[in-house]
């Protein structure tokens, strides 16, 4: 059984060469020392305004309670876990998430078996707490990593242990779903990210001119590649499809692409 | 600030309504009075909408098009950012259901003047001749009332009017060339040709898409930045808000941005007589027309029918048949993802640049009818990620590893023809949006021949894009492209507007978007909407005030107008065999 109480020592993915832990560090990924920011001249003025907002100005949280703020904070810890990053280049999620269903906004449809967001973020993170005191008897917030990455693959796998009274409201896997899709849609959405993946950015109006063979601008950087690791004990680092569909066909992708 | 193409940019504020880095809109817009009657009031600028109203404005009609969204100006209201461009898509409230839900608003469609093709990828392929007569040939779907011949000329006109790049030669369907040179592939495009060559597959490089390669008088040309579905800053990738829109304002229609058309209403004699909307300020007004035209796209032309529901029609509006809101369909569009050793870095480069429609025609040799089409598709960072959680099942540092490795993927499309099911369809939910209108409910479920050709298709574009030279290959299911939902036939009982699309119910009650197709085939539906959008202008303009006098329908087919082009597109490009034309 696992141990509940204690933090884990380290949770920060490794380098196998060194097996030592990499970071806390300013751009984890494969190409250092490369900042999408420092184009920001080369920008419109519009684009400009509406990246560096994102960068400098961090909505207050006005839909949650501080309780289930605190919560959800600790749930994206793990579902976009940033544990190499140092604290400077940590890239705020749930502030986004909150100004999203404070507004009330986003793609604006619901499937019919889902409630509104809003009323599916609280009923999750409700479902999340009470699987938590099911089987560990204490909040999620207090679980160890260990733990709490347990409770979340139980979700991933549509196979939830506890709050089946929820889980009969709200599908299990749409939930998740909606979660991973919240946090990845702020993370990849700051420079930050764009600097750990390689991804050039903004592009208007001086344009993208190597096309071939995946060179990078000349104001891009090269690749630089060496083995990473999720951590060790991570239960996230593994690749198996989500689980509760009927069927392949049941779970669209959301992007759009052609 | 400076910028190293265009010279010095101007301030956004009180300042020229741009489209596009050069293009501006500089005619005064023409104002219809309160209580003014007009010709007609058109419901959507966007790709039927756009065209239509373009067309009975050139033609000297009183025109006055309403949108739901804004008025784009790219240069105060785009951004070169996908978190950033959400606006573009409609996210009003939807509801999806059925055993294959689709995923809508930023997957689906637009909201504001130039409707979806402000962020399509502009992917501009022709139907095949076939696709006119699925029933007849293959035994499923329906016949359209039309002919590829019909609607031929309609796609020449429109090819140069956007205008479409693509190769001097593209062998399938009906073959023919395009009138602007083709692009330089990106990293996609060459994964595509490698895939496709390695197994004997002919592929299009360069087109059809309809973006310019060049600049061409105040469009500038494609800058290769990759940010097409996020709406083109440039001006280069055609889109009915810079195409067609301008040229509709020049010559005197009026454009209401902002304002929700909530109910067509209807007068005395089956006739309508003008529409409901709520304008800019939230207040419910009426604009009085002795014709109108619904282009909502379609989800919300059949809700705005189903919503407009009223005495003899109280199962919606021209809805005698109870085919308002029905064969709705979706193209399968899942995509196809590769890992490569060597970087390919798939943002640059426009998302559409090539593709092959080999597989596009029924082969007796398969167990299912119909056939797909495989194409380039370039997710953004956020897209690319949705795509790994659907199709790896990825969270947590999964996620963050394989986003590491974003450089090295590359991705195709399928596009695969579903066939119209009559239960797939558009109806009113309980709920309300926010301006108290029932809200559309979706639903969409697979039949057999559709998941034969989807298991088929998908395993194609995959052991492609192994071909390739991919080491890992995966993929995610994804529907995308609705049309469908007010189907135009020639029998009133099954089909909701004829071949004109007008409705079978109502004399002067039209609709001329992607509602009206009967089928899809496998090619991107914009271009077709748009050419249907033209004939059925000949077909107004011709009839004149006929229309609006009368409840007789000639049908009879119009002579093609050649002069309705707006400038410098018709009789340009590249000289090509068209002596069908020469009129
Ligand atoms: C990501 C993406 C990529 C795509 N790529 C391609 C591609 O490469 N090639 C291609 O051919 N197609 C593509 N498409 C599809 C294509 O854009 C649409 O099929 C096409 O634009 C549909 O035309 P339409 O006239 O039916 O509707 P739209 O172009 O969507 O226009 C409808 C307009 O009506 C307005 N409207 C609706 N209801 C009301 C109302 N009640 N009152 C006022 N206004 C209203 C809307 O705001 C909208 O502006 C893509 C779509 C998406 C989402
Ligand atoms: S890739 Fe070309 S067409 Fe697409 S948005 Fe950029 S400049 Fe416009």
């Amino acid at each position: 059984m696992t141990d509940t109480t204690a933090r884990d020592a380290d949770l920060r993915p490794v380098d196998p060469a060194t097996g030592k832990p990499l970071g806390p560090m300013e751009t984890p990924g494969y190409y250092p020392r490369y900042h999408t920011l420092d184009q920001q001249k080369f920008w419109d003025a519009k684009t400009r305004e509406v990246i560096l907002d994102r960068v400098n100005n961090v909505p207050p949280i006005r839909f949650f309670t501080p309780e289930q703020a605190r919560l959800l904070e600790a749930v994206c810890a793990r579902v976009l876990p940033q544990d190499d990053r140092d604290d400077a280049h940590k890239i705020p999620i749930v502030p986004q998430i909150d100004k999203r269903l404070y507004e009330d906004k986003g793609d604006g449809y619901r499937y019919e078996d889902m409630p509104p967001d809003r009323e599916a973020f609280i009923l999750g993170l409700q479902a999340i707490e009470q699987m938590a005191q099911e089987r560990f008897g204490r909040g999620f917030l207090d679980l160890r990593t260990r733990a709490q990455e347990e409770l979340l693959k139980a979700l991933h796998d549509a196979e939830p242990w506890g709050a089946h009274d929820i889980w009969e409201r709200m599908p299990v896997h749409r939930f998740f779903m909606l979660l991973v899709k919240d946090c990845a849609e702020n993370y990849y959405a700051h420079p930050y990210a764009w600097d750990e993946i390689g991804f050039g950015g903004p592009a208007y109006p001086r344009a993208y001119m190597r096309l071939e063979r995946g060179q990078p601008e000349p104001w891009e950087v090269h690749e630089r590649r060496y083995e990473w690791e999720p951590p060790n004990a991570s239960l996230s680092g593994e690749y198996e499809s989500v689980a509760g569909q009927e069927e392949q066909y049941g779970s669209p992708g959301q992007g759009g692409t052609h | 600030m400076s910028s190293p193409l265009f010279g010095k940019f101007r301030s956004p504020d009180g300042k020229p309504h741009m489209l596009g880095a050069m293009q501006t809109l500089d005619v005064p817009m023409h104002r219809y009075a309160d209580g003014e009657e007009v010709d007609y009031a058109i419901v959507g600028t966007g790709a039927g909408g756009g065209v239509l109203a373009q067309r009975l404005a050139r033609a000297g009609f009183r025109v006055v098009t309403f949108d739901a969204g804004p008025f784009w100006d790219t240069e105060r209201d785009w951004v070169s950012d996908e978190k950033g461009s959400h606006q573009l898509y409609w996210t009003n409230r939807r509801v999806t259901g059925g055993s294959h839900p689709l995923a809508l608003g930023e997957n689906n469609s637009g909201q504001g003047v130039g409707g979806s093709t402000v962020h399509w990828a502009s992917f501009t392929p022709r139907l095949h001749p076939s696709d006119f007569h699925i029933h007849s040939l293959d035994g499923v779907g329906v016949d359209w009332p039309l002919d590829y011949a019909d609607v031929r000329p309609y796609y020449e006109l429109m090819e140069l009017e956007l205008p479409v790049s693509g190769p001097a030669y593209f062998p399938w369907g009906d073959p023919h060339g395009y009138p602007y040179g083709a692009h330089p592939m990106g990293g996609v495009g060459d994964a595509l040709i490698r895939g496709c060559t390695a197994l004997g597959i002919p592929v299009s490089a360069g087109g059809p898409v309809g973006i310019l390669e060049g600049s061409r008088a105040d469009r500038p040309h494609c800058i290769y930045r990759g940010f097409c579905i996020q709406g083109c800053k440039v001006g280069a990738k055609a889109s009915t808000l810079i195409t067609h829109v301008p040229d509709a304002i020049a010559n005197g229609a009026e454009i209401r941005a902002n304002c929700m058309v909530s109910r067509v209403a209807l007068g005395s004699n089956r006739r309508v007589n003008g529409v409901f909307y709520f304008g800019p300020d939230g207040r419910e007004l009426f604009q009085k027309a002795k014709a109108v035209v619904i282009a909502g796209y379609s989800i919300e032309t059949p809700r705005l029918l189903l919503n407009s529901a009223c005495d003899g029609f109280e199962n919606g509006l021209a809805n005698s048949s109870d085919t308002v809101g029905r064969y709705l369909m979706a193209q399968a569009g899942n995509v196809v993802l590769g890992r490569f050793d060597q970087p390919v870095r798939m943002y640059k480069a426009p998302p559409a640049h090539a593709l092959t429609e080999e597989f596009y025609e029924t082969d007796p040799k398969r167990d299912f009818a119909r056939g797909f089409a495989i194409q380039t598709v370039g997710p953004l960072p956020i897209s690319f990620a949705k795509q790994m959680m659907s199709a790896k099942g990825a969270w947590g540092w999964g996620l963050r590893r394989l986003l590491m490795d974003y450089n090295h993927w590359a991705s195709f499309g399928l596009l695969g023809e579903i066939l119209p099911h009559a239960e797939n369809r558009v109806q009113l939910a309980d709920e309300k949006d926010q301006f108290g209108l029932p809200v559309a409910k979706v639903t969409f479920n697979l039949g057999d021949n559709d998941k034969k050709l989807i298991d088929f298709g998908k395993n194609k574009v995959m052991e492609v894009m192994h071909a390739a030279g991919a080491e890992e290959v995966v993929q995610e299911a994804r529907y995308a492209h609705l049309v469908g939902a007010a189907r135009m036939g020639n029998d009133p009982q099954t089909s909701v507007v004829d071949r004109f699309g007008r409705t079978h119910d109502i004399a002067n009650l039209f609709i001329c978007d992607g509602s009206i197709m009967p089928t899809q085939g496998s090619a991107n539906p914009g271009l077709t909407v748009m050419s249907l959008a033209a004939r059925i202008a000949d077909y107004l303009i011709i009839q004149g005030n006929a229309i609006f006098a009368s409840d007789k329908r000639d049908m009879q087919t119009s002579p093609i107008r050649y002069d309705l082009s707006p400038p410098d597109t018709w009789g340009h490009g590249m000289p090509r065999p068209v002596n069908h034309l020469v009129s």
